[in-house]
């Protein structure tokens, strides 16, 4: 359901299962009922490292930094699976994130919430996902980093990555979406490109917060 | 500023570690007599012990209490097919063939372990690994046919060097020495290689683990196997040591000892688990020798200190202890006491070094280091 060099969002309430689906297309858990494709291939039996190898790299719901780690290491541990030169992806994750580049000797867990949120999605590029799964990077951020985080993903993309996001903050999310997708109880209830569903008057409703 | 925690200390590079203890070793050895090489024996075998579930506890942050399963393995290995009393099994394997034998059955066994609880974490891992270790020594004392049961295997097979054979204290020391030197390097080795990393951001968070590509069932089944392995080779150099191999030498404290001991020296660090192992292991003997009793003996305010402790004991327990004896006597009589001062000394790190003896930067790291900012501080 996600193409090639889109930005596809799944929005949706508290516990719609939006979490759990991320978690299940990138096989750390297993799903009970369904299919998980990528590529054509069948990829829900696969374990997380095969799955990383595909292609696809999962930033996870509330960042997943190690934080006794430096950023520096961080780092390198997105790039677990490459054993080829990584200065280059280096150098692009700090271009996309300056702040990363002041603070790469500093142990991940003294950063503030903004720095982590940049960190997991420049940990998550190393691998050269092809596939970038975020979940909820808005979280506990204030507006204006929102603004920040969201400049970068549309900027990812536009570097030639694919993007399923995964939002709370359905304004922000629809803003930047080609696509998306509104989740209730596990089930999708709405789909349409991210201007389509922003007018909605179902979704402006529930999760925009308008009469 | 991760160089140093605790800036003005500087910090001597690991292998200046290794070679001080080294160095303090031979010296142990060169002029020291049989009953201090003995201490020094079993110190530097707990620490190579410790060195092993460093693997498993300090780096992959697996919790394992069930240790001794292993040192028993490769104490039993070479006891039931290198000695001729043991039953079922004729013959007697040279010595040199059972050491790679025990080190190898001893990463089957920790695979054997590894497997079923690899989906546990935690408090559920630590009650396994426990039943685990206690499984080991109960299959030695019912598998008559090859371990004789409680009464136990003597008369090992000895290892052999030229036309000579190791069977003195000093020269089991000089091996136990090696042996904990090239464990030291290997497992120093692993920890900076990528293995090393992997185990490290398994420890952290298994799940975010997976998610950078770390196959976590391979990283921590190694983990285990490469424990284990060390305390087989512990195990396969302490039977021909004390040439008797029992059950009951197996027992829980084994396991509770070893984990002690790496998180009283500072978890993840060698040179901690060998401070621990001096203190845990070392201080206990220590206090039982001629010598040491002799120099305490002289230190009337240590023992009239001690004895306001005992009288407080007294006044309020049900159980008497005697009153240490004047400075004459008393220093024979020290031995009786020495869990008292061991555990003050115990309490005494845990109060002033909560994160170890010699921590590592990592370790201190946690203990020291701010909470993570709150999220949305930007």
């Amino acid at each position: 359901m996600v193409e090639d060099g889109e930005i596809v969002t799944l929005i949706g309430s508290n516990g719609a299962g939006k979490s759990t689906t991320l978690r299940a297309v990138s096989g750390i858990i297993r799903p009970r009922a369904g299919q998980v494709t990528f590529r054509g291939k069948s990829i829900d039996r696969l374990p997380p490292h095969k799955i990383v190898q595909l292609g696809m790299s999962h930033v996870p719901e509330g960042r997943g930094i190690f934080h006794r780690m430096t950023v520096h290491e961080n780092l390198l541990l997105g790039a677990y699976q490459r054993n080829d030169d990584l200065s280059g992806d280096l150098d692009r994750v700090y271009g996309l994130f300056p702040r990363l580049k002041e603070r790469l000797g500093q142990p991940g867990g003294t950063l503030s919430g903004g720095e982590q949120q940049m960190l997991a999605i420049g940990r998550a590029l190393m691998a050269r996902p092809t596939l970038l799964l975020l979940d909820e990077p808005s979280m506990g951020l204030s507006p204006l980093l929102v603004e920040t985080i969201f400049a970068t993903i549309a900027q990812i993309r536009q570097q030639g990555s694919t993007v399923l996001l995964v939002e709370q903050n359905a304004l922000m999310a629809l803003e930047i979406a080609d696509r998306a997708y509104v989740l209730e109880s596990g089930v999708i209830t709405l789909q349409g490109t991210g201007a389509e569903l922003a007018n909605n008057d179902a979704v402006r409703r529930s999760y925009l917060g308008e009469e | 500023m991760l160089e140093s925690v605790r800036p003005g200390v500087p910090r001597l590079p690991e292998w200046a570690h290794a070679l001080i203890f080294l160095i303090v070793g031979l010296l142990g050895w060169y002029f020291l007599d049989d009953t201090w090489v003995r201490m020094l024996f079993l110190v530097t075998l707990y620490a190579t012990l410790g060195m092993g579930l460093n693997v498993v506890v300090g780096l992959a942050g697996l919790l394992d209490l069930g240790f001794v399963a292993f040192f028993a393995t490769g104490a039993y290995v070479v006891a039931i097919w290198g000695a001729p009393i043991s039953p079922s099994v004729d013959g007697v394997v040279n010595y040199w063939v059972l050491l790679p034998m025990a080190v190898f059955a001893g990463a089957g066994i920790g695979m054997l372990l590894g497997l079923p609880v690899l989906p546990l974490r935690g408090d559920y891992l630590a009650i396994v690994t426990l039943g685990f270790g206690e499984i080991i020594r109960i299959l030695a004392l019912n598998m008559d046919d090859y371990t004789r049961g409680s009464s136990g295997i003597f008369a090992l097979a000895k290892p052999d060097y030229g036309a000579e054979t190791v069977d003195s204290v000093r020269e089991f020391f000089i091996m136990i020495l090696i042996a904990a030197m090239a464990v030291w390097f290997v497992t120093a080795r692993l920890r900076d290689s990528k293995v090393g990393r992997a185990w490290e951001a398994i420890r952290e968070d298994e799940d975010v683990a997976q998610g950078m590509g770390i196959n976590t069932v391979r990283y921590k089944l190694m983990a285990f196997a490469i424990g284990a392995s060390i305390g087989a080779l512990g195990g396969a150099i302490y039977a021909p040591f004390v040439d008797f191999v029992a059950p009951a030498q197996f027992s829980l404290i084994v396991s509770i000892n070893v984990l002690a001991l790496v998180i009283i020296g500072g978890m993840g660090n060698t040179t901690g688990v060998i401070a621990g192992s001096a203190m845990l292991i070392g201080v206990p003997e220590l206090l039982q020798f001629q010598e040491t009793a002799d120099v305490l003996a002289k230190f009337e305010w240590l023992r009239d200190g001690l004895n306001v402790f005992i009288d407080g004991f007294n006044a309020v327990s049900f159980a008497d202890l005697g009153k240490l004896p004047p400075s004459e006597e008393w220093g024979d009589k020290l031995a009786l006491y020495r869990f008292i001062v061991f555990g003050a000394l115990l309490v005494m790190v845990m109060v002033l070094r909560p994160s170890g003896l010699f921590p590592s930067r990592r370790r201190e790291l946690e203990f020291t280091a701010e909470e993570p900012a709150p999220a949305g501080s930007a």
